[in-house]
């Protein structure tokens, strides 16, 4: 698993919550270094993996063993078969839900410029000026971690663009340079990240910032408004606000008015490496099981595919934005791109576009767009 | 007619001697080979997957060459060769400084008291945990980082040290503060086994100052200066975990050093042959800076008159005057104090609660207690301790058994000559030798074996690692002390005394400071767990590492982790420092 921290933590609970079992668990956390976990050549072959990019389980398929039948429907739920069904057979089963276009806030802060949660888009952009004004920073960017660049551009790309989504996270060998969309979701992006104070210490601090040190920016120290974190940012929130009423949430406004809210969604999918074992697809089972997650929701920042009970009123939002039908929900591209949606190379161009903009106002977001997609074409090879 | 007398079998002839004399050979029995069997086998464990690597790095698709090594055209692992020739120039000026911390100590006596435990902590605790000390300490808000804070309270705002550019300095301090202790310490214990008359003597011709420093101290240290140095510049061209646990994700690409660049190759997937081209750079780089030092080493005397007698308390040097005194005292206190900052830092971050960690620095005085160790040993803490615990154990276990017998064969086992010189040179080349030049292929032979996750195969790999070094250090021990005196003292009792001191003081120190140092390195080590543990293994630096992905938010944790991981290593040097570092300087003393 990729887990560490609270969330491992989490997970020892829910594999006591298993009752007793015939044979030993062990918990091996490999952090960012997951992709390692498969195949012959690797020293950690652990017999379940909870692969936190389920975009990745297409280009594995020759280091994993098929679902058992028992639990493999779990598997073809509604957007998870496009991932997880190849070829008819299940290689996967989802355990953990991550909503990616959630933005944790400060309600005290709106309240005191007099603003709402943004609708739409241009709403948002208004309310960052309005902030600005009174002299708040509105957003707290974890620059540190690369995935929170992407997830943001990938709101803006899915909520302006569907189609071109789609087909980049589908295609072979993907190539986003050629796709004007893409650059027009650059200079969306551009026109909040680039606005003079909008990001809580600036660039410099931004890119030393993970994600949880965001939101102690913004509910910890309360140097800034709001962050884009998704479900699982729930505990990290919580523990570390100053004031446990003062915790909003709203989900990605649609890119304009007519069009549906972006929903980008994650998740850690449990897979067997090849060659599993007997009780390897009995934990399977039995983490798959409705009930087996319920001490981890009880901590929070946990949410299971098609349940919506259960959670703190705030994931509840999320969950039920996740089952409504007819949503425009994705996968996460970014581990959908093969290596293009590697640290050194999405990863990087988004930075160095971060850093080429921030704080410098919109009359540089052109050429900065025009430069992120010059080195986007050079690391698509 | 013949008689056998002391290994010669001599023949009565009753003619004539005639004819040429004939040189003989000197018969050499093949019974002491059989000590390096263990060794040689042991260090097959290294050489063989060296030699894959070696192959791998020539082979192209269409024969052998110099094709993949194509690969250090790429602009990334050039700037990774750039910054690892930075950190070597790190290296010396770490040994400049030191030399003069250890002079300045040397003239004012009281410093020492202090600085001592203040220099040899840093040095028993990992990489790791330094790094994230540092990383503490340079946190980029004004709540928690201690230098932000003290900025933010003198100029108003202070710079983002973690930040573009300056993470160099937050790099290099925790470099520093690592490994000056141990230089510190070297030169020290050179400067003290200078002979006081001839100190005497020139401060009596009125020699002072500069010139003095270049007549007696540098020229008399200079065996040391290069063990010294060869240490530091190995350990900077294997700068791997700090990089990894200093520096935020967005400036990891400018960090990046030979040993990480090939690293990500081989977790990305690069083609097999390129990555064991960067390795063989790596490993070159390394091996030309060891095969100077050494060049530097064989100019002095292996084997050393030991002073069986101490020297006479009451006609050593003169005590310093009571206001050089004074000063030395104030000095020794403050650079301590300073020195030992990081050490408090820690362990305060980790008497705090996970949450007010994360909020606050360690000055808060909010939210103290031992809730963050409590969460530490939620993740496993205590299971990884146990498995360290072991394999550190096993490793210096095997590692002394093997290399005892080793260097005695090397040092008087009769060897010939030219093959006394290839082991060495082979052990020099090993021991510097970085890991990445058999991770490869050792963790696919373990993995194949089914192996993988096994303890005692990671201790193995580890004792393989340890064994040329502690080879090299033994031999220059035995050498100072000859079996033959050792078996004459044994035979009458006159001398029986005497030379079973001399055992003691060379034998000893040498031994204690090859398990001490093979213990505290294998608990420290990251990278070989890293590079070649598997599930089951999870060594305490792994624990650490998976905690520190989300840094400040899980400093608390962090904190408490690494507070743990270290109270064994340091308790163990604090111990046994003086003993290592004779052991270590045994046979290097002018």
């Amino acid at each position: 698993m990729s887990w560490s921290g609270q969330e491992l933590r989490a997970f020892h609970a829910v594999l006591e919550g298993l009752g007793k079992l015939d044979y030993p668990v062990e918990t091996v956390p490999l952090g960012d270094d997951i992709s390692t976990a498969f195949g012959p050549r690797s020293p950690h072959r652990p017999d379940i993996v909870m692969l936190p990019q389920p975009g990745l389980v297409p280009r594995q398929l020759r280091d994993l063993e098929p679902i058992p039948d028992d639990v493999a429907q779990l598997g073809r739920a509604r957007l998870w078969s496009e991932l997880l069904v190849q070829g008819g057979i299940t290689y996967g089963v989802p355990f953990k839900t991550a909503h990616k276009s959630a933005v944790w806030y400060r309600p005290s802060v709106f309240r005191e410029v007099g603003v709402e949660p943004p609708r739409l888009w241009s709403e948002w952009l208004t309310l960052n000026r309005t902030l600005t004004q009174a002299g708040i920073r509105p957003l707290s960017l974890a620059a540190g971690d690369g995935w929170v660049l992407t997830d943001f551009l990938e709101n803006v790309l899915l909520g302006i663009a569907p189609s071109v989504y789609a087909a980049l996270a589908t295609a072979t060998t993907p190539r986003p340079s050629r796709q004007p969309q893409f650059a027009a979701a650059l200079r969306l992006l551009g026109s909040m990240w680039s606005a003079p104070e909008t990001l809580a210490g600036g660039v410099k601090r931004s890119l030393v910032q993970q994600f949880p040190d965001a939101i102690v920016e913004v509910f910890g120290h309360r140097r800034a408004a709001m962050v884009l974190a998704s479900d699982f940012a729930e505990p990290v929130v919580r523990s570390f606000a100053a004031d446990p009423n003062d915790i909003g949430l709203f989900t990605f406004p649609p890119l304009s008015s007519g069009a549906a809210a972006p929903v980008v969604v994650g998740g850690d999918v449990m897979v067997l490496p090849k060659p599993t074992t007997d009780d390897a697809r009995d934990l399977v089972r039995r983490l798959a099981a409705p009930a087996a997650a319920d001490p981890w929701i009880k901590e929070g920042g946990f949410l299971a595919d098609g349940r919506v009970t259960g959670y703190s009123p705030e994931l509840t939002r999320l969950a039920e934005q996740l089952a409504t039908p007819g949503g425009l929900l994705q996968f996460d591209l970014s581990d959908r791109l093969g290596r293009l949606g590697d640290i050194d190379r999405l990863w990087r161009v988004l930075t160095d576009f971060l850093i080429r903009i921030g704080d410098r106002g919109n009359g540089v977001v052109a050429d900065a767009v025009d430069a992120a997609m010059t080195e986007l074409r050079k690391v698509e090879g | 007619m013949g008689l056998q007398s002391n290994g010669l079998s001599l023949e009565v002839v009753g003619r004539e001697v005639s004819g040429r004399p004939v040189p003989g050979k000197p018969r050499r029995p093949a019974g002491p080979y059989l000590l390096g069997l263990p060794a040689l086998l042991l260090s097959c464990l290294l050489l063989v997957p060296i030699g894959v690597t070696v192959v791998a790095a020539f082979r192209t698709p269409d024969g052998f060459g110099f094709g993949n090594f194509a690969v250090m055209g790429d602009p990334g692992a050039l700037r990774a060769v750039g910054n690892s020739l930075l950190w070597v120039l790190v290296a010396f000026g770490l040994v400049v400084v030191g030399f003069l911390l250890a002079l300045l100590s040397y003239r004012l006596p009281a410093v020492t008291s202090f600085l001592q435990p203040a220099l040899v902590i840093p040095f028993a605790v990992s990489v790791l945990v330094s790094g994230a000390t540092f990383r503490l300490i340079f946190d980029a808000t004004p709540e928690r980082g201690t230098v932000t804070a003290v900025w933010t309270q003198l100029f108003g705002s202070s710079p983002v040290w973690l930040g573009p550019g300056l993470f160099w300095l937050v790099l290099v301090s925790a470099f520093g503060w690592t490994w000056l202790g141990y230089v510190v310490s070297l030169f020290r214990a050179g400067l003290d086994a200078i002979p006081d008359d001839v100190s005497r003597t020139l401060a009596a011709e009125g020699v002072s100052g500069w010139r003095r420093l270049s007549m007696l101290e540098i020229p008399l240290l200079r065996p040391i200066t290069g063990v010294v140095t060869l240490t530091l510049v190995i350990a900077a061209v294997r700068v791997f975990d700090l990089v990894l646990i200093v520096v935020p994700g967005p400036m990891q690409r400018s960090a990046d050093v030979l040993g990480l660049n090939w690293w990500r190759a081989t977790t990305t997937g690069a083609d097999p042959g390129r990555t064991a081209a960067l390795g063989v750079v790596l490993f070159a780089i390394v091996a030309a800076v060891g095969v100077i030092g050494v060049r530097g080493l064989r100019r002095r005397r292996w084997a050393m008159p030991v002073a069986v007698v101490p020297p006479d308390a009451s006609v050593g040097r003169p005590k310093p005057s009571k206001r050089v005194r004074r000063i030395g005292w104030i000095v020794g206190f403050a650079v301590s104090l300073v020195w030992i900052l990081p050490a408090v830092v820690l362990v305060a971050t980790a008497l705090h609660s996970p949450r007010e960690a994360g909020l606050r620095g360690w000055w808060s005085l909010s939210g103290l207690g031992f809730s963050s160790f409590a969460a530490a040993a939620n993740v496993g803490l205590f299971r990884a301790l146990l498995s360290t615990v072991l394999i550190a154990g096993a490793a210096t276990a095997v590692l002394l058994v093997i290399a005892v017998p080793t260097a005695y064969l090397v040092a008087w086992g009769g060897l010939p000559q030219w093959l006394g010189r290839v082991v060495t040179s082979v052990f020099v080349v090993l021991a510097v030798t970085p890991v990445q030049m058999y991770a490869a292929p050792l963790r696919d032979a373990i993995g194949a074996a089914g192996l993988a996750g096994s303890r005692l195969a990671l201790a193995l790999v580890h004792a393989a690692a340890g064994l040329p070094f502690a080879v090299l250090l033994l031999r220059s021990a035995f050498a100072s002390a000859p079996p033959a005196l050792v078996s004459e003292a044994l035979q009458g009792p006159a001398r029986q005394s005497a030379v079973l001191a001399t055992v003691q003081r060379t034998y000893r120190p040498a031994l204690v400071a090859v398990a001490v140092l093979e213990f505290a390195l294998v608990w420290n080590d990251f990278i070989v767990g890293f590079l070649i543990s598997g599930p089951g293994t999870t060594p305490l630096s792994l624990v650490l590492w998976g905690e520190a992905r989300q840094f400040s938010s899980s400093s608390g944790t962090v904190a408490a982790a690494a507070v743990v991981a270290s109270v064994v290593p340091v308790v163990l040097m604090l111990s046994f420092w003086q003993t290592v570092v004779r052991g270590l300087t045994v046979g290097s003393r002018p």
